[in-house]
């Protein structure tokens, strides 16, 4: 079989793609000199309330800039949507396109679903007023989707962790040598050091990067605002220890700590475990205060409640800390719901013990401000719990810059995990996730660059998504 | 730059019309206003917030963002168009011949350069001065502006300063190119009263020593009539009334213009005998305004079919100096009718002693270092002997300006602080040493507050019946969450708000529907004691009265003790029984309303009363302006608290008020003075306010 193309029977669209590049890049350097020499555009009222601007050389090239974008997305879209019907005779990008169409198709649901319905959705509708916010969600929901289709074996084309003799370092596009009956004919993305699919290992990495990252930072947050409120809102010799305390742990070397946790001398001792059953308390301890400062006023409502939440959460809670043969060994093995892996486990204390002093002086400088507002004011006066005031009060009307930085460090610990999978830290060396590939990549990486291009390039794109998701949303939630 | 000669009007605005563009459609902000300023002359600019002053003020400047643009009319300045200027020339225009001073003077000034840097900046700039020049010309006009001690003010920081030095330098930076034309936005709204005056007088006496014009925003009609020459009435982006401030305030010629007056309180205004007249219904939107006449649906005289028919132009009413109104009505209208009165109500029985305070005390002590304790504390006397005495179903105003201490006296009351010394008697139970979260639920809910600031009163991400649902649950009001609900939407109905509000958000009310609600929180458990810290000030005019007649009604109703809390003295004097009057925690005076707003009066009384600007022609006030700003409660004066400002200290022998705090003098029943002054003297007090005979 010959080997595929990157665009296969729709390379007659190549060079337009490509002149289309090098138009808008001499558009770009137009537009620069134009912005700094050419006479400032007119706009004038006219009388029916319209606005018309007169036409000068900027506008000129601002508009030609427009449709030249345009027309690469365009030129773009035509790749993707007709590899979705030819497939593999539109090239690697026509096949590839053809397997992600679940994700396509998930896409265009809940944008059209989204956008159908955005006055009636609050803040998540109002995203969709903002294009970059929309670029953004597109990528950040890319990723989900495909992670959780992959977790399905849904777009993967082989198995991730299969070797095929003779496909070691083998360009994108290269036939399968000794394909079965089933089996899909093409290593799309190429093969890896060890004759593994790259574009297989990249879509089921996608689902450690996107389940992890947003777990973890929830709990980061949850460490954060419980102990952000208080210093914030209480002051004084409170506040002094906890943000000392969180100053030291922010002037401690990151990688250097995550070295220490996972030697396995330090694992040995069940230091990872013992973090874990800090940090992961705190979740427990927010919802317990939460509820209980709202609903003490009705104890009939309010005990079955809380028996309920803490019975549930306290198993969750002993089901992840306890592992049958650790250290940390509560409950018996029957009753443990889930076993964590040890990799993981230290990976996720990690990512939240370096990520919660950071969110901490965030809640403590909002709530500090917003304590002085008068509704608090007016709590104090009718006798409100602190409690009350911190988590109803205060809290609620802080989410604006809390959800910005929610998205941004979903970002930063995708990165990290990166990082982390990079240094080997962590997770098994075999498992698929991005950093993980990009360090075994990186090694033949002056002779074979796809191996560790792939995973590093979606790293980019699903970081890039959640700063722009994070700067869609910063910009919608200061208008009104 | 060389000033171009030019005699004609300094500013001319012709049928100027400004809009905003946003996503969804255009807001026209302001419609067809014209407006003239003649050289050396001061033309106020009044109207509620929203109504497009500050709009003309920015489209002057041509300074209206970058969806703001000006759809239609012209602005000339000494004959020139500002709207067919080129960027370099309006750069030239602005900070030389047109300056503004705006609202907040720390927002004005760069805070990271020295005053003097800042003010040298201005004729280097536009004039091309030389440094020594400028700085010769910064030290005359910090001098001009009565600043103490120039030298060293030029070489300080603006955080140095207190707000009214800021505000003076701030003044003195839009003086120091001589322009011709100065535009003020609110300049005194962020001040004390007694600082406020004082800017005043300031700028009314530069104005006359520089020829400067003036264009004085502002929502204060009495400050305008203290201020100006003319006036113009702004309602909705529209100019509804112009004139001189004679006509405009004796012979009124527009609906709105006569409401706004009987919506303030005027000296001769009374609670119970002639109740203020509120405007109905709520300011349109801007792109909800009505057909015809904007004000037709909240106007007495509205004639359907004829003021909802077509746009209103501005007519000249006859025989009056360049006087014109909005009204197609005004020749029809008996503009000497009597207000109908509508309903007089009985005065209240004044009942017994609910609320004590004896010899009430409270102290902070601020340490140096906050981490290790200890170093040098620093002692704050916040509150110092205070005394009185509330009954049942009486006003009693808590009057002073800020740092006076009636916000720490609020707090110890509420028990968010515990007294120092001395005793609170709750029905004669002993509650200063009790913080809230030890006293029992009764003792809270009789006890309720009212805040200042409607826009932060309320919880913004919860709806407003849920805010009152939770103070019920709070006062443990009500059996079950049905019967909670049901005695929300009647607290909705006793402030007179719509049942519908309990499932809005309160950035979906206005201004004055927020301090409704917040009113209704406060009588969620029957509250026998209502502390209301300036529950108004942030109100427009209009709404003002409203909210007060409510709160006065309520109070009728329910024998409430309100503790008025305010800075106002006119509507301290239309609604209070007694007033108490403060000065950097010292009761100064105590006495019923007429008593206080009589003399003799405690010397700083008589500033505030003279301070207080007054819409009303026909009254005529002491000028007596305060040197100097409100001594920092860290650092309390020696002996007297007010010796520093006082205009009689001359008159006590042996410098008595530097060596002691003066004691409590009882004058007649139920007056008292803290003050050295002889009786005598006290006695030759002249009133402040007069009213002229007619």
């Amino acid at each position: 079989m010959e080997p595929l193309t990157w665009t296969g029977s729709l390379d007659f669209l190549n060079p337009i793609f490509i002149a289309l590049i090098f138009i808008c890049a001499a558009l770009v350097a137009a537009y620069m000199v134009a912005s700094v020499f050419a006479p400032e555009a007119q706009t004038t009222v006219n009388p029916d309330g319209t606005l018309s601007v007169s036409p000068s050389l900027l506008t000129l090239v601002t508009s030609a800039l427009k449709y030249g974008f345009l027309a690469i997305i365009t030129v773009l879209l035509a790749y993707l949507i007709g590899g979705m019907f030819l497939g593999l005779n539109a090239g690697i990008i026509g096949a590839m396109s053809q397997q992600f169409v679940p994700v396509w198709i998930s896409l265009v649901v809940l944008f059209v679903l989204s956008i159908t319905y955005k006055r009636r959705l609050g803040l998540y509708g109002k995203l969709f007023d903002s294009t970059v916010g929309m670029i953004g969600f597109a990528l950040v929901m890319f990723w989900v989707f495909t992670g959780l289709f992959g977790a399905f074996d849904m777009i993967v084309t082989h198995d991730a962790l299969t070797q095929v003799s003779g496909m070691k370092n083998k360009v994108p596009g290269t036939p399968m040598r000794g394909a079965d009956e089933g089996d899909f004919p093409y290593y799309l993305l190429g093969g890896d050091n060890l004759a593994r699919d790259v574009f297989s290992r990249m879509v089921k990495g996608c689902l450690i990067v996107v389940l992890i990252a947003p777990l973890a930072t929830l709990f980061a947050f949850m460490v954060g605002i419980t102990l952000g409120l208080p210093a914030g809102y209480y002051g004084g010799r409170l506040d002094t220890i906890l943000s000392f305390t969180a100053n030291l742990i922010l002037a401690f070397p990151v990688i250097l700590l995550f070295y220490l946790l996972v030697t396995p001398e330090i694992r040995a001792t069940g230091l990872p475990q013992y973090m874990a059953s800090i940090l992961f308390i705190f979740p427990l301890v927010f919802l317990t205060v939460l509820l209980n400062s709202r609903f003490y006023t009705q104890p009939g409502f309010r005990t079955p409640l809380l028996i309920a939440v803490l019975g549930m959460g306290g198993w969750i809670y002993l089901s992840l800390i306890s592992e049958v043969g650790s250290k940390v060994h509560v409950i018996p093995g029957f009753a443990d719901l889930f076993d964590l892996d040890g990799g993981i486990l230290t990976v996720f204390v990690s990512v939240v013990f370096v990520n919660s002093p950071t969110v901490f002086r965030i809640v403590r400088g909002l709530t500090m401000d917003i304590k002085t507002r008068d509704y608090v004011a007016a709590a104090q006066t009718r006798g409100e719990g602190a409690w009350y005031i911190m988590l109803w009060e205060i809290l609620p009307n802080a989410r604006g810059p809390l959800i910005v930085d929610f998205c941004l460090r979903i970002g930063y610990a995708t990165i990290l995990l990166g990082t982390l999978g990079f240094f080997g830290l962590g997770l098994e060396p075999e498992s698929p996730n991005w950093g993980n590939t990009i360090n075994e990549g990186r090694k033949l990486l002056s002779i074979y660059l796809h191996p560790a291009i792939v995973p590093a390039l979606s790293l980019l794109s699903l970081v890039l998504g959640l700063n722009l998701l994070a700067d869609g949303l910063r910009e919608e939630s200061l208008k009104d | 730059m060389t000033k171009t000669e030019y005699d004609g009007p300094i500013l001319e605005i012709d049928q100027l019309s400004i809009s905003f563009f946003t996503r969804l459609r255009e807001i026209p902000a302001v419609m067809d206003f014209s407006v003239a300023v003649q050289p050396g002359e001061a033309v106020g600019l009044v109207g509620e917030s929203g109504c497009g002053k500050s709009t003309v003020a920015l489209g002057v400047m041509q300074d209206l963002g970058k969806n703001g643009r000006i759809v239609g009319g012209s602005i000339k300045f000494k004959g020139r168009d500002l709207g067919q200027m080129s960027m370099e020339e309006l750069r030239d225009i602005r900070g030389s011949e047109i300056a503004m001073i705006y609202q907040e003077p720390m927002a004005s000034l760069n805070p990271a350069m020295k005053i003097g840097k800042q003010l040298m900046e201005v004729p280097m700039i536009h004039q091309g001065m030389d440094e020594k020049a400028a700085y010769d010309r910064a030290l005359q006009v910090v001098t001009d502006v009565k600043l103490p001690d120039p030298k060293r003010m030029l070489d300080s920081y603006p955080h140095q300063l207190s707000g009214g030095q800021q505000q003076r330098i701030v003044i003195a930076m839009a003086l120091m190119s001589e322009p011709a034309l100065l535009i003020l936005d609110e300049p005194t709204t962020a001040l004390d009263v007694t600082v406020e005056a004082a800017v005043v007088e300031l700028v009314k006496e530069l104005g006359k020593k520089y020829g400067t014009s003036m264009l004085f925003i502002s929502h204060n009609l009495g400050l305008v009539l203290e201020t100006c020459d003319r006036l113009c009435v702004m309602y909705s982006g529209e100019a509804v009334e112009t004139g001189s401030i004679a006509d405009v305030f004796d012979k009124m010629q527009h609906p709105y213009t006569q409401a706004l007056f009987r919506s303030i309180p005027l000296p001769g205004a009374d609670k119970n005998t002639h109740p203020l007249k509120a405007i109905p219904g709520n300011f349109p939107l801007p792109h909800e305004r009505p057909q015809g006449c904007n004000f037709g649906p909240r106007c007495d005289y509205f004639e359907a079919g004829r003021c909802d028919a077509d746009a209103i132009q501005m007519e000249p009413i006859e025989g009056d100096d360049r006087h014109w109104s909005r009204c197609l009505k005004f020749r029809e209208i008996d503009w000497d009718a009597p207000i109908d009165v509508i309903d007089q109500k009985a005065k209240a029985e004044i009942g017994d002693v609910v609320l004590k305070m004896d010899n009430l005390k409270k102290y902070y002590e601020v340490a140096a270092n906050a981490l290790f304790g200890g170093g040098n504390t620093k002692v704050v006397k916040a509150n110092e002997t205070l005394s009185f005495e509330a009954r049942e179903s009486e006003t009693l105003a808590i009057v002073g300006e800020s740092g006076c201490g009636k916000s720490t006296f609020a707090k110890v009351l509420m028990g968010l602080e515990t007294a120092t010394d001395g005793q609170i008697i709750l029905d004669n139970r002993n509650i200063e040493s009790t913080a809230i979260e030890s006293r029992d639920t009764e003792t809270v809910s009789d006890i309720q507050m009212v805040f200042q600031n409607p826009f932060d009163t309320l919880n913004p991400s919860m709806t407003v019946g849920r805010q009152i649902i939770r103070a019920l649950e709070i006062f443990g009001v009500g059996a079950s969450e049905a019967e909670r609900k049901e005695r929300m939407l009647k607290l909705l109905d006793l402030v007179k708000l719509p049942r519908a509000f309990a499932d809005r958000m309160p950035r979906q009310l206005s201004g004055g529907q927020k301090q409704r609600v917040g009113i209704a929180r406060a009588f969620a458990g029957d509250a026998r004691i209502v502390v209301a810290d300036e529950p108004v000030s942030a109100l427009d005019v209009s709404v003002q009265a409203a909210v007060t007649d409510l709160l006065m009604e309520i109070q009728r109703e329910h024998k409430t003790t309100l503790l008025f809390i305010s800075h106002d003295l006119s509507i301290v004097r239309y609604l209070s029984d007694r007033v108490m009057v403060m000065y950097l925690g010292h009761v100064v005076e105590l006495g019923s309303t007429e008593q206080v707003f009589a003399p003799p009066y405690h010397p700083y009384t008589e500033a505030l009363l003279s301070a207080v600007p007054i819409a009303d022609t026909s009254i005529e006030k002491q000028h007596i302006v305060l040197e100097g700003d409100i001594p920092s409660a860290m650092n309390p004066p020696p002996g007297c608290p007010f010796q520093t400002r006082c205009r009689w200290k001359s008159e006590v022998p042996g410098g008595l008020c530097e060596k002691e705090v003066p004691p409590v003098r009882q004058m007649e029943a139920g007056h008292q003075v803290k003050c050295h002054l002889a009786d005598d003297i006290l006695a030759r007090m002249e009133p402040v306010i007069k009213v002229a005979a007619e």
